[in-house]
């Protein structure tokens, strides 16, 4: 269960005040696959980013199991992003010069997994997203698609509970896009995590239970699909 | 994350940028191969001379010589009383005879022999050339290195040890042919009058030829005998001179190494000034100190040069890595650990330097050791040695330094704004 709180986020000083988020408040049960719509620059990254710890609103709370992550240390916050969640992003942010065996392999080892332990985790998550075939090849040498379908094998590998994907078909065509989209629901029904989707493709947040409409830092309405 | 996988992950960026963890890494390794090779060729030319002075000197022999009177300005001031030895510049006062005997009378002191230099016209044998010759005191506890021949303890006073050169050049056949020949050294009066020459011949059988050896440098090309032969020549030539019974120095033996300190001082009481082996050794040790140190010292400037190298280096692959930094600090990778990447990256950069550096030091100092021995004649004695603990010290010193140089860049990584260093494409 994630609780968001009458979230405020203003970005600039004095002057130049920009209201990025006011008074955010929803909720999101276990395992739900979630769409966070909304045009560009009405806040929906700020948001995401609010949800997972990465930023940190002036006020209100976030709730992860019963747990407010914005009073957290940052140390906790870490390894609380480090254990429980993982992001996917529109420019998949694989590293080019890395095998895809070392791309997959860093959340692991930042959860500081032995070299042993990660072996078997990799390649199931490489043959999760196919991709089993390329452990060995260098990140750059894959497509847009494949690249993606990394980034989904990166997220996937340490068995997060919160999936965030920031855009994650925004760089792709629609076939592909597709492809990755279906791992994602995949994943997010077969394990029961909880898949948070920022997009502003009206298609992919018909695929979610729930639909999250924001407008200029507001919440427009909430949908839930049944 | 486990120190391991940080230090494979910094070494894996590293390798992606090689050409600039070269540069950098070089600018370090010129530190580190200045280093390298001043501190080995200290410890090579301390042993050198620690083996020279133990083979040329006796523990249990002081060098005595009149304490100097300090700090002179100028000429000194003629008295009939004051007796230079040759030199007006540098006034040694001399030891005399009443002064020999004093110090003969010192507890523990078993003998005096003054520094007999005795100015021979020139050396020959019949039938042959005349050849210039320099004669010195043989002492026991000097190492020589024979090519035939050899003593039995001490010189007789009729004996002789010739130099290899002086085979071939008084027409003996080779080395082995001298030995138990004779030879004549022949020697002029120097009081006798100009108009009356006086000159007398010194015959000695030639017991064994000295071979050059790279750590005898007194007996390199003089001609050794007896100390009582040294004496017979000496007062037959100086004898009645105004230098006669003068002596700028005495050998002073004493009575077991222990003794050799409290003789020292109760000398400098009399108004001697007196030289222990180690004297003699640590006088030797600071001037080869002193070059190592201003050796170490561009070897020091040249890594003072290089830390700024790698923070640049590193300060530029914080800039390049932001989107990365990002990305693992989104991950929950901790700032402690993100630092500790960086930092480990910057001690990759000096254990290569290091390594290079010092890798060449050893490459170019054991093909550099023949060239110098062979030049300065030192046989096979090596100038430059490499210890392993240096060579550790060196390496293990300059990763530190990197550490140190790349804290700064380091930092900045680890303070970096996820969300900020996501957002650059
Ligand atoms: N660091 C910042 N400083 C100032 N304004 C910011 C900052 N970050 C975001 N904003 C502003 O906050 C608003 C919301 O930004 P956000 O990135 O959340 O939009 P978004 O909905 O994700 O848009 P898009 O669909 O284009 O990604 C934008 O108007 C943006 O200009
Ligand atoms: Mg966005």
């Amino acid at each position: 269960m994630i609780e968001v709180k009458n979230i405020s986020k203003t970005y600039g000083k004095k002057d130049n005040v920009f209201k990025a988020l006011t008074d955010i408040s929803f909720s999101i049960p276990d395992g739900a696959s979630v769409a966070i719509l909304g045009k560009s620059g009405s806040g929906k990254s700020t948001l995401m980013h609010a949800m997972s710890g990465l930023d940190r609103p002036e006020t209100g709370e976030i709730i992860i199991d019963g747990k407010n992550i914005l009073t957290l240390k940052q140390k906790e916050v870490d390894k609380f992003r480090s254990s429980k969640m993982s992001f996917i992003f529109q420019s998949f942010f694989v590293q080019a010069n890395e095998s895809c065996y070392d791309n997959v392999s860093l959340p692991l080892e930042i959860a500081n997994l032995s070299a042993r332990t990660r072996r078997k985790k990799i390649e199931a998550a490489l043959e999760a997203v196919e991709l089993i075939d390329k452990m060995k090849s260098r990140a750059r040498e894959l497509s847009g698609g494949q690249k993606q379908r990394l980034a989904v094998a990166r997220a996937i590998v340490n068995s997060p509970k919160i999936l965030f994907a920031d855009e994650p078909t925004g760089n792709l065509d629609s076939v592909t896009g597709e492809v990755v989209e279906n791992l994602l629901f995949d994943y997010n029904k077969k394990n029961g995590v909880t898949l948070i989707i920022v997009t502003h493709d009206a298609d992919l947040a018909k695929r979610c239970d729930i639909q999250i409409n924001i407008k200029d830092g507001n919440i427009e309405s909430i949908k839930r699909n049944k | 994350m486990k120190i391991r996988d940080i230090t494979i992950r910094a070494g894996r960026s590293l390798k992606q940028a090689k050409a600039r963890t070269l540069l950098t890494s070089f600018a370090i390794g010129v530190g580190a191969f200045t280093i390298t090779l001043s501190l080995a060729a200290g410890v090579g030319g301390r042993a050198y001379t620690d083996q020279i002075v133990s083979a040329n000197t006796n523990v249990n022999e002081l060098s005595v010589t009149k304490a100097q009177p300090t700090k002179q300005k100028g000429p000194q001031k003629y008295s009939s009383s004051t007796s230079n030895i040759s030199n007006p510049l540098f006034s040694a006062e001399p030891l005399t005879e009443s002064d020999i005997a004093v110090i003969q009378k010192v507890d523990n002191v078993v003998s005096v022999s003054p520094n007999y230099n005795p100015q021979i016209k020139y050396i020959t044998r019949a039938g042959q050339d005349k050849y210039v010759a320099s004669i010195s005191t043989f002492s026991k506890s000097v190492t020589l290195k024979y090519a035939a021949g050899s003593t039995s303890g001490d010189l007789s006073d009729n004996q002789i040890i010739l130099t290899e050169q002086y085979v071939t050049a008084l027409g003996f056949a080779d080395n082995q042919d001298v030995i138990g020949k004779t030879v004549e050294i022949v020697a002029d009066k120097l009081s006798a009058p100009i108009l009356n020459p006086e000159t007398k011949t010194f015959t000695y059988m030639v017991v064994a030829v000295s071979s050059k050896s790279g750590l005898a440098f007194r007996a390199q090309s003089s001609l050794l005998v007896s100390n009582s032969s040294a004496k017979n020549l000496y007062d037959y030539i100086n004898f009645g001179t105004r230098g006669y019974g003068k002596f700028i120095v005495a050998a002073v033996q004493v009575n077991g190494e222990d003794k050799a300190q409290s003789v020292k001082d109760e000398l400098k009481a009399k108004g001697y000034d007196a030289q222990t082996a180690a004297d003699v050794l640590g006088v030797i040790n600071t001037f080869i100190n002193v070059l190592q140190g201003i050796l170490l010292g561009f070897g020091a400037l040249a890594i003072l040069t290089s830390v700024f190298g790698i923070i640049n280096t590193q300060y530029i692959s914080v800039l390049e890595r932001t989107q990365q930094i990002g990305l693992m600090k989104a991950l929950g990778m901790s700032r402690r650990d993100v630092g500790r990447l960086f930092k480990l990256e910057a001690a990759w950069i000096g254990f290569l330097g290091g390594a290079i550096g010092s890798g060449l030091a050893v490459i170019s100092g054991t093909i550099a050791n023949p060239l110098i021995s062979k030049a300065l004649d030192l046989g096979d004695i090596s100038l430059i040695v490499f210890t392993p603990i240096n060579l550790i010290i060196v390496v293990i010193g300059l990763i530190v330094v990197s550490i140190m140089s790349g804290i700064l860049p380091a930092r900045k990584a680890a303070k970096l704004d996820p969300i900020e260093a996501l957002r650059t494409e």
